[in-house]
């Protein structure tokens, strides 16, 4: 194992509903640069990341962060090791009965004996680097969008994790909050020389400041280089997504075993899954 | 036949399967945090135990009310209205204080357990939780588990007091029952071994299965609105089925050998 990657997945393979969504990953995280996974919707982005949060356990092989591997760990380590974890989630996931400044003041309230003071400054340095320090006395449900990701991103990172894993932070923004993440992402990665892990598939926003990419379809790494080197590959699937072109040999329609004409002569006994 | 079989069996693995599940859950979720972990506990047994006692209170009363009415009129037949007291309290202490206090708290705070943990599950913030590295069967299910457990036997408490106020009002003040009698007889006959603790001791039963059953089903739902609507109304189906079941064998264990 490379002392300079912080995360190192190896073989890693994992199914759900009898659906493979991956067979054999291997990936590294190099440490304090940021690594994009991208990928088309639906190729297990979110997945990876719950798998090297311990969240969800493999069918076959390992996921070490920091030379520990995580689903070996006990209830306990594996909560001790999260605190060295921040997670953006792609919905904020913000406590609906703490206030913005709270929620940020969680993880320091559950894991240090600071004093009120301490803990109050800490915070306000959180959010002024988010920009919402004025904002502090909101609760969740008033805030948009965007500010519900930065304050997010404030409690994620109210611990100085060493590493952080950014869920889709882009999905739904409008331009102005894209450009602030994409600059927070930046400079947190350079002020704290926090190791950053991306999943994303906003394509122009992620490599403008991935210093790695992997490109993940069909359950396994596709395509891995710097942003550069992807942006003049070769292989046409990685083009295809590269270049954001909606047909190709990444097919645009799920998967089926009847044809179109089949299903609309078929009837109405299609769909039936659902309500019980 | 095979297909029915098969689907049988199916059934029969996932109850199976979930039952283990909860009680792996009830287990594990009873560990309080040990930092915060009474102001956690005492914030909801506010929000279950203080905020369900407008509820038990009124509906306290007018069963009492309905009781000393009812009871009255059968009573009176025999020339023993005196004994009204008696069967108030009775029928209070025994069966409807921890019975209706029970279907009572199944309906107010049981589903409502079961649909902010089930909100709180889907909105991921139990999942953003476990990633701060806080477990959320300390921090969010153990308190909750623990305000139910001590808040309805306090409220069955509450629902007997002003039954038996209810009635008296009925009794004495509206119907005319000797004061004395309603208060002596009761005093005569109301055992503290075999009534009062034995309805106690149902309560208790009653308010582990109820909030077990609403923390369980918040917890293990589908995490979307359709999911969160079932868990609601299983939460309060098997919450009121388990109290009816459980107390026809616990009053047959208690009072059975008479």
């Amino acid at each position: 194992m490379n002392d300079s990657n912080l995360v190192e997945v190896a073989d890693l393979s994992f199914s759900r509903s009898g659906r493979q969504i991956f067979s054999g990953v291997n990936l590294s995280i190099p440490r304090g640069k940021i690594t994009a996974i991208m990928g088309p919707s639906g190729t297990g982005k979110t997945t990876l990341l719950k798998l090297m949060g311990g969240q969800l356990t493999p069918d076959a092989g390992t996921v070490h962060i920091a030379e520990r591997n995580v689903h070996r760990l006990s209830r306990p380590e594996l909560f001790r090791m999260r605190r060295r974890m921040g997670m953006l989630f792609q919905s904020g996931a913000l406590f609906s009965d703490l206030s913005v400044f709270e929620n940020v003041a969680f993880p320091l309230r559950v894991h240090t004996d600071l004093p009120e003071s301490m803990i109050r400054d800490l915070t306000l340095i959180k959010l002024q680097a988010v920009g919402l320090r004025g904002a502090n006395h909101l609760m969740p449900s008033e805030l948009s969008g965007g500010m519900t990701r930065r304050v997010a991103l404030a409690r994620a990172i109210a611990l100085d994790p060493d590493l952080i894993m950014y869920d889709e932070p882009f999905v739904g923004q409008d331009p102005i909050s894209m450009g602030v993440l994409v600059k927070l992402i930046r400079q947190l990665n350079q002020a704290f020389d926090m190791t950053a892990v991306v999943v994303s598939h906003d394509i122009k926003e992620t490599l403008t400041i991935a210093d790695y990419v992997y490109v993940i379809s069909d359950g396994r790494v596709m395509a891995k280089g710097t942003p550069d080197e992807l942006a003049t590959e070769q292989d046409p699937r990685v083009s295809q997504f590269v270049h954001g072109e909606p047909d190709g040999p990444v097919p645009f329609h799920y998967p089926t075993h009847t044809s179109f004409r089949n299903d609309m002569l078929k009837g109405s006994d299609t769909g039936k899954r659902g309500r019980s | 036949m095979m297909h029915q079989l098969s689907r049988l069996g199916g059934v029969t693995l996932k109850t199976l399967e979930s039952l283990g599940r909860s009680v792996i859950f009830l287990v594990m979720g009873l560990r309080l945090p040990v930092r915060g972990g009474l102001k956690l506990l005492l914030a909801q047994i506010h929000f279950i135990g203080v905020l369900s006692l407008p509820i038990v209170v009124v509906s306290g009363t007018f069963i009492g009310m309905v009781l000393a009415l009812q009871g009255y009129v059968v009573l009176v037949g025999f020339s023993a209205e005196e004994a009204l007291g008696q069967m108030v309290a009775m029928s209070l202490l025994r069966e409807l204080a921890p019975v209706v206090t029970a279907l009572l708290f199944a309906g107010r705070a049981g589903s409502a357990l079961t649909a902010e943990i089930g909100l709180m599950k889907a909105t991921e913030q139990l999942t953003s939780m476990e990633m701060i590295g806080v477990d959320p069967l300390k921090r969010v299910i153990a308190p909750r588990l623990w305000a139910g457990f001590i808040s309805l036997p306090v409220l069955t408490v509450f629902f007997s007091v002003v039954g038996i106020l209810g009635g008296y009002l009925v009794g004495v003040d509206w119907l005319g029952v000797y004061s004395g009698s309603f208060w002596s007889t009761m005093q005569s006959s109301v055992m503290f071994t075999d009534d009062i603790l034995n309805g106690m001791l149902k309560s208790v039963v009653f308010a582990l299965v109820v909030t077990w059953i609403a923390v369980f089903q918040g917890y293990d739902l589908e995490p979307t609105s359709e999911g969160i609507s079932r868990a609601t109304t299983r939460t309060v189906v098997y919450g009121s089925l388990a109290v009816l079941g459980l107390d026809f064998i616990l009053t047959a264990l208690m009072f059975g050998d008479i």
